[in-house]
């Protein structure tokens, strides 16, 4: 194999991996937090692909405007569920895992019926491909790579330099300390949602610009994620940055040696054995 | 309702009478169905009762699809044999991923047993030669004798499908109210605490896994033999989904939940005749609304009610 294919593969593998890193935030932000795994995410990237598909191709906004549309809707739809269903449920892990799955399917069904099948795409921001030292890679990537890398920049220096980043940490730690120290947990909550269904929204127009939209595209980045944030253990952002490179480059590595309908399988492979070793992921905790 | 285990006699004579009666092609191709939902639900049900789901259930039933449709067509072994081997293959290999997976709790489970699942469909859908690839295996023979098991006579499947069901109930059941059913309750309840009682609870909850994984197989194996086609398209996530909202319908309570859910919700899509897309629409619906409205299911609900009648006659 020569040097600049295995310079191509690796570049593919990293930027599909910073996408799911993105998404895998998401939801190891709300684990981290309130203990809930949020079944729904998957949807929320699904439905601002749309959103985003919608305003920009069809209405013709700005993509910029169009995904700061889809990043609102995204968080109202995600706030609601919140309200609706979690909270109502105590935030109790189990219940809040299975209902979300219902609402997942009810959404991505409802999708189906809205949408339909025929495949579509975000059309890219930055058309044409870029030439670096004999490795070709489409502008789009780049941007997309560049977008993602930032944001996980601005969610670490939120967590950790402005008073509502640190008042969830400091939910995270411990929730009852947090109240009895004046931090209202159901306000900490709120953006918490907020934050994850954004960056939701952000991952599924980059994944709807590089690989098209349809109402299954949700299910394949959540379970991703879910992957991902085992690895890196839940609740670690530091975790789910290295487990979501390094699932990217993964993929991108028996995509290409043996198929990409292999690539999950291997994963799993990965994480059964990491499994094994370190049950609680790299950076993780016991629940 | 003086003498419960009088009801049941009577309902299974019922069930089994009612054939005489009803020789409807698709009144039994209903009932069929029902049956193997309904031994899926149970076996489910049973790990259930520690506070873990198996997401990979359709994915056991697919290995036992698989092995009696491998073993019948490939190898021309009777359906009688290929049946009980297909269980125990099932059971087999749900030991060493039990194993693994079970030594996560909680959600880390459900999100193992789920990743699980794809992976078996995923390798049956990957290596076309044996598994058949993404088209699955079609003309799986049906089981001896065959001029007794024919496409158009339904009755003998119907018949098949409610000894299995009630064997599969009976089983479960007898183990539920076991010492062993007695250590999964306590499992649920606080698993910190059964461990300080002596009890071995990786081992019981492996063992718990191992039997649900068994019945999976098995109606995994009735549903290639019965239908003569399975593919990876069947054996879906979203058929362990199905599986575990007809639990939370129907109840965690009791084995009447599992069983109850999965006759009324495999009758009701029917009778509206919702299909498709929309089926897993109400699906979604259901499962929301039954979380957030009857907690314990229609069993539950039922049995509140009844012990809220039954307190007021009290009183008054």
């Amino acid at each position: 194999m020569s040097g600049t294919l295995i310079a191509q593969i690796v570049t593919s593998g990293l930027v599909t991996g910073l996408i799911y890193m993105l998404i895998a935030l998401g939801v190891t932000l709300l684990f981290g937090i309130m203990r809930v795994v949020n079944f729904v995410h998957g949807e929320l990237v699904m439905l601002s692909a749309f959103a985003v598909y919608f305003l920009g191709a069809e209405a013709g906004l700005p993509f910029w405007l169009a995904l700061t549309i889809a990043i609102a809707g995204s968080a109202g739809v995600g706030v609601a569920c919140q309200y609706l269903l979690f909270k109502r449920l105590h935030y109790e892990i189990l219940n809040c895992f299975i209902v979300g799955i219902g609402a997942s399917f009810a959404i991505r069904s409802a999708s189906w019926a809205i949408f339909g099948p025929e495949p579509i795409a975000i059309p890219p921001v930055f058309p044409g491909v870029l030439k670096l030292g004999g490795v070709f890679i489409a502008k789009q990537r780049l941007f997309a790579a560049v977008l993602c890398i930032a944001l996980a920049i601005l969610l670490y220096l939120f967590l950790h330099f402005t008073r509502p980043g640190k008042a969830m940490r400091a939910v995270e730690q411990d929730s009852e300390a947090a109240l009895l120290m004046g931090i209202k947990p159901e306000s900490v909550y709120v953006t918490a949602f907020i934050i994850s269904a954004g960056l939701a929204a952000v991952g599924g127009a980059m994944l709807g610009s590089l690989f098209g939209i349809d109402p299954e595209m949700g299910g394949e980045p959540l379970l991703k994620s879910f992957i991902i944030v085992q690895l890196g253990g839940m609740g670690s952002i530091a975790g789910t940055v290295i487990a979501g490179l390094f699932i990217g480059l993964s993929d991108s590595i028996t995509g290409t040696l043996l198929g990409g309908e292999l690539a999950f399988i291997i994963d799993f492979a990965i994480l059964m054995i990491f499994l094994i070793v370190r049950p609680r992921g790299l950076f993780g905790y016991d629940v | 309702m003086s003498n419960p285990r009088l009801a049941i006699a009577g309902l299974v004579a019922l069930l089994a009478l009612l054939p005489l009666v009803m020789r409807d092609a698709y009144f039994l191709h209903v009932a069929v169905v029902v049956a193997i939902n309904v031994i899926m639900a149970v076996s489910m049900w049973l790990l259930g009762i520690t506070g873990l789901i198996s997401f990979g259930q359709a994915g056991f039933m697919f290995i036992g699809a698989m092995t009696t449709a491998l073993l019948t067509k490939l190898s021309g072994w009777p359906f009688w044999a290929a049946m009980p081997l297909s269980a125990v293959m099932a059971g087999l290999i749900s030991a060493p991923v039990g194993r693994l997976s079970l030594r996560v709790k909680g959600v880390y489970f459900f999100l193992v047993t789920l990743a699980f699942g794809q992976v078996v469909s995923g390798v049956f859908a990957y290596f076309q030669d044996p598994f058949g690839g993404w088209y699955g295996i079609r003309d799986i023979p049906p089981p001896q004798p065959a001029w007794l098991f024919t496409t158009l006579n339904k009755v003998p499947f119907y018949y098949l499908g409610l000894v299995l069901v009630l064997l599969t109930c009976l089983i479960i059941y007898r183990v539920s109210r076991s010492w062993f059913g007695m250590v999964l309750w306590s499992i649920r309840e606080n698993d910190l605490l059964a461990t300080s009682a002596g009890i071995d609870v990786p081992r019981c909850k492996l063992v718990a896994f191992i039997v649900s994984a068994f019945f999976a197989g098995l109606a995994g194996s009735v549903y290639a033999a019965y239908f003569g086609y399975i593919s990876p398209l069947v054996f879906t996530f979203e058929y362990s989904v199905n599986v575990l909202v007809y639990i939370v319908v129907g109840g965690f309570g009791s084995i009447a939940g599992p069983i109850t859910g999965a006759v009324v919700l495999t009758l009701v899509p029917e009778l509206f005749r919702v299909t498709g897309k929309y089926q897993m629409l109400a699906f979604g619906l259901i499962l929301v609304f039954s979380m957030l409205l009857m907690p314990n299911g229609i069993v539950g609900a039922i049995a509140g009610a009844w012990q809220r009648l039954v307190a007021r006659k009290g009183g008054s």
